[in-house]
């Protein structure tokens, strides 16, 4: 199991079918997080055909890579709802009374949340903390 | 092998339940009551290793096993072990839940439901089925469908697209004179009995339809009574009935289109007699005297009759006194009563179990909390965020913003930002306030009302060019707002973009005389003016720089991302040293921003606090075609209004928060925010008076206190613009 990453990218809103037609640079995972919405972790430019699109930079997740034997074990007991079953796919809710993202591939699964929330997801589904040491920006480039 | 009863050794074989052995012995699980031994009555009930109302006749018997009775009168004592931390979310309760998505679960496999299972599995549907004598003990069901269960090992939820109970029929208890003595069984615990070898003595059996009482001494039954007169002695009094009792209390916990009952459980069977002596209720000791006790008081209805006299509030949650209570109501108003609505949980849960996978909810850290701790911050929880109250000195930090210069993390802040072809239109109609006239660069303070002109958040309007802005709300309104926003904004079908930046952005105040100059040291050569906004790098750090002011200071909100929140709060810290700068907490924030007079809603505001009400009518341009609010605040504004927040000023120390306003002996209103301010040298306050006329002196705490025009602190707000 691997120490949460900080988990930098873009953050793009523009209409739905811009978004459909949206070009991201770099090796990025793309969360479609709303009809309207993506987080595009690992991207550093973006071409999306929407003249009044939102395009910021995003630097307020971390993310867990766990196994699959790890999610089973620490995490699916509290996912109320059912697990994709499709690889890639991405699932978002409630898991432990905490708003998380879920990125199902072939290897394994990345847990996502919120900075602010890090210190709950150690707690609640006892997974390693960032390590002290850890100040500066580490972007992880993330295989779709 | 052997258990042990109240600390007596009982010996049972292998196969038996702690019921059966406990029978075996010569001994009741209880005090006295018919066994049913199928889990349906309370009656065998007891202390299991610690968990009391454990159903001994479910329990298999084990060596080593720790049974006690419960008292004869009133419940066990309970077993609370205070939490070591009270305000820590239990998330390491001993009960685990584990979860499955099924197709159909089936609740039972008696022959109803090992039958319906067989259909649905040949129709090919996917069946769970759940079983108390696989020790999957079904305590509720609700919408969804969801089935909770209690298994040995843990708590399981079932997520199932339909549920089919399919639970059977009870045997139905008896209830008559003597009905509590040790020594009768139902028929069904007379088979299994006999069946485990144990040894009834001399029977008599008897239809509930026959049975007149039951006789006894010492609690022991020595023989029946039947209707017809004639006694029979015995040592054991075996109950039949030829009707039964629909186990349908999970069906009538739920309603809800994929939840079916079927077989016996959904059968309509005829009422026993009509009780007229005895405990109808045994969990409960309710006595057929008891209901009529409280039919006399008026309590006529079955609902009612259980409410009044917690007929069926127990144990078995009905499973004994369902038929009787229904066949005495039934009797009383010549038409047959429904049974009473089922409730969660239909069987005893341990805290542990109720409480498996339920976790508080979840409070934010800043990006700065670390800064906090080492700062000596005393964290508290404040809209959703852990936030500082203060440092270890709230005076110090007061201080250091009216004198010097002060850092405060407002990260907490709901951040926004808009933009597209009809973002002018959708923000006109948010607000109250004129939004077409804010040149880009320059920002306003907005209030946000609801369709009803009631103060819901207040904020900054930040303009950044002909169609993106840039909106700020409260930290505790922030996810409201957001959804607020939205949710018009799809209504009316504009085409605007909105993303949320409220958790992406850090932001820190940097507020005091002496901000403007810690600024041009970590880069910024002019700092934008008063409610100018403007994007620059400080400290190396791309911020979007906004200068208001909550504390009546000159103060510059640097928003940024949160990557670079702690970055930017040491490079400031340090930039300062020499100035002598402090953070500051909630608690000074507070203060500060009372001698300015300023309100923070849900803390100074009601629910229905109008802008009349708030004295900030001069937030609100009526004159605009349409906002949310304004049709109510139009037909309103020539009502009269006796609700005012005032400013109140008083010698001596300020008075607690919430106190109560006098005029005379009448209390006219309340005290909302309080502070002691050293640099008035008084005691400044804002608070309601709810009765006119309203007066100009009242009586806080025993004190004068006078009416005051706020700001209280530099009224001009020269401080703020410098």
């Amino acid at each position: 199991m691997h120490a949460p990453e900080r988990l930098d990218g873009l953050r793009v809103v523009a209409t739905p079918d811009a978004l459909d037609h949206a070009w991201f640079e770099g090796d990025v995972i793309v969360f479609r997080i709303a009809h309207d919405e993506v987080i595009a972790f690992g991207a550093v430019v973006a071409e999306v055909p929407d003249e009044h699109a939102i395009v910021e930079r995003e630097t307020a997740f971390v993310g867990w890579g766990l196994s699959y034997a790890e999610f089973d074990e620490l995490i699916a007991r509290h996912v109320e709802w059912p697990l994709p079953v499709e690889r890639p796919a991405l699932a978002q809710g409630l898991a432990a009374g905490l708003p998380v993202k879920l990125w199902f591939d072939h290897d394994g699964v990345l847990l996502v949340v919120s900075s602010g929330f890090a210190h709950e997801v150690v707690d609640r589904f006892r997974l390693p903390a960032f390590a002290e040491t850890v100040t500066k920006q580490v972007t992880r480039q993330v295989r779709a | 092998m052997r258990f042990a009863l109240d600390d007596q050794p009982v010996d049972f074989v292998d196969g038996d339940s702690v019921a059966v052995a406990v029978v075996r012995s010569g001994q009741h699980p209880q005090h006295g009551g018919a066994l049913c031994l199928t889990g349906d009555c309370g009656n065998c009930s007891a202390d299991v290793d610690g968990v009391p109302f454990t159903r001994t006749c479910l329990t298999p018997a084990r060596p080593g096993l720790r049974v006690r009775r419960h008292p004869a009168v009133g419940g066990p004592p309970l077993q609370l072990d205070p939490p070591k931390n009270p305000v820590q979310s239990p998330v390491h309760a001993g009960v685990e839940v584990h979860r499955r998505h099924v197709d159909v679960a089936v609740i039972g496999a008696g022959d109803s439901g090992t039958a319906e299972a067989a259909r649905l599995r040949a129709a090919g549907r996917e069946v769970l089925v759940l079983d108390s004598g696989d020790g999957d003990d079904v305590v509720g069901v609700y919408p969804g469908p969801l089935v909770v269960v209690r298994t040995p090992e843990h708590m399981l939820h079932v997520h199932a697209h339909e549920v089919v109970i399919a639970t059977g029929a009870a045997e139905v208890h008896p209830v008559c004179e003597g009905n509590m003595l040790r020594g009768i069984v139902l028929a069904g615990a007379a088979d299994l009995l006999r069946s485990k070898g144990v040894d009834l003595g001399t029977t008599v059996t008897v239809d509930i339809a026959e049975l007149s009482r039951f006789e006894g001494t010492d609690g022991r039954v020595t023989g029946v009574v039947f209707s017809d007169g004639r006694s029979e002695a015995c040592d054991t009094a075996i109950v039949t009935s030829r009707t039964k009792a629909p186990r349908d209390l999970l069906a009538r916990m739920v309603s809800d289109p994929n939840v079916r009952v079927v077989g016996p459980a959904a059968q309509r069977f005829d009422l026993p007699p009509a009780p007229v002596d005895g405990f109808v209720c045994p969990c409960s000791k309710i006595t057929v005297g008891d209901l009529q006790m409280v039919w006399d008081k008026g309590f006529q209805h079955l609902e009612l009759v259980k409410r009044a006299a917690l007929c069926g509030t127990g144990t078995c949650q009905g499973g004994v006194c369902m038929p009787h209570l229904r066949s005495f109501v039934s009797d009383k108003q010549g038409v047959e009563a429904a049974p009473f609505t089922g409730r969660p949980a239909s069987r005893q849960l341990t805290i542990a179990e109720a409480a498996a996978d339920v976790f508080l909810d979840p409070f934010r850290r800043s990006a700065l909390h670390d800064e906090h701790l080492k700062l000596g911050a005393q964290m508290d929880r404040f809209g959703g965020w852990w936030r500082p109250w203060n440092y270890g000195d709230a005076m110090r930090e007061y201080w250091a913003v009216r004198e010097g210069v002060s850092l405060g993390d407002v990260s907490t802040l709901g951040k926004m930002i808009v933009t597209g072809p009809d973002v002018v239109e959708a923000l006109e109609r948010l607000y109250p306030t004129t939004i077409a006239d804010i040149r880009p660069g320059r920002s306003r303070y907005v209030l946000l009302l609801n369709e009803r002109g009631h103060l819901i958040d207040d904020g900054m309007v930040c303009r950044e060019s002909d169609d993106r802005f840039v909106l700020t709300f409260t930290s505790g309104g922030a996810a409201f707002a957001e959804a607020w926003v939205r949710d018009w904004i799809d209504t009316w079908g504009l085409d605007v973009r909105i993303m949320d930046r409220t958790i992406s952005h850090g932001a820190i105040n940097v507020t005091g005389p002496l901000a403007g100059a810690l600024l041009q040291r970590v880069g910024v050569a002019e700092p934008p003016k008063f409610l100018q906004h403007r994007h620059a790098t400080v400290a190396g750090i791309d911020c979007h720089i906004m200068r208001l002011s909550f504390t009546g200071e000159a103060s510059f909100e640097l928003h940024h991302p949160v990557a670079h929140s702690v970055e930017l709060w040491q490079a400031l810290m340090k930039a300062g040293r020499d100035m002598n700068i402090t953070p500051h907490g909630l608690q000074a924030l507070f203060a500060l921003r009372l001698e300015k007079g300023h309100v923070i809603v849900g803390m100074d505001t009601e629910l229905d606090s109008t802008p009349r009400r708030l004295n900030m009518d001069w937030a609100v341009k009526m004159d605009k075609p349409d906002f949310i609010g304004r049709t109510a605040l139009a037909r309103t504004a020539d009502l009269p209004d006796r609700r005012r927040l005032f400013g109140f000023t008083m010698d001596g120390p300020a008075p607690t928060e919430g106190a109560p306003i006098y005029v005379g002996e009448r209390i006219v209103g309340h005290v909302a925010s309080t502070f002691t301010s050293p640099i008035l040298g008084k005691a400044v306050m804002l608070g309601w008076q709810k009765h006119e006329p309203w007066a100009d002196t009242v009586t806080i705490d025993g004190r004068p206190a006078t009416v005051a025009h706020t700001p209280f602190y530099d009224p001009e707000g020269a401080r703020a613009r410098a």
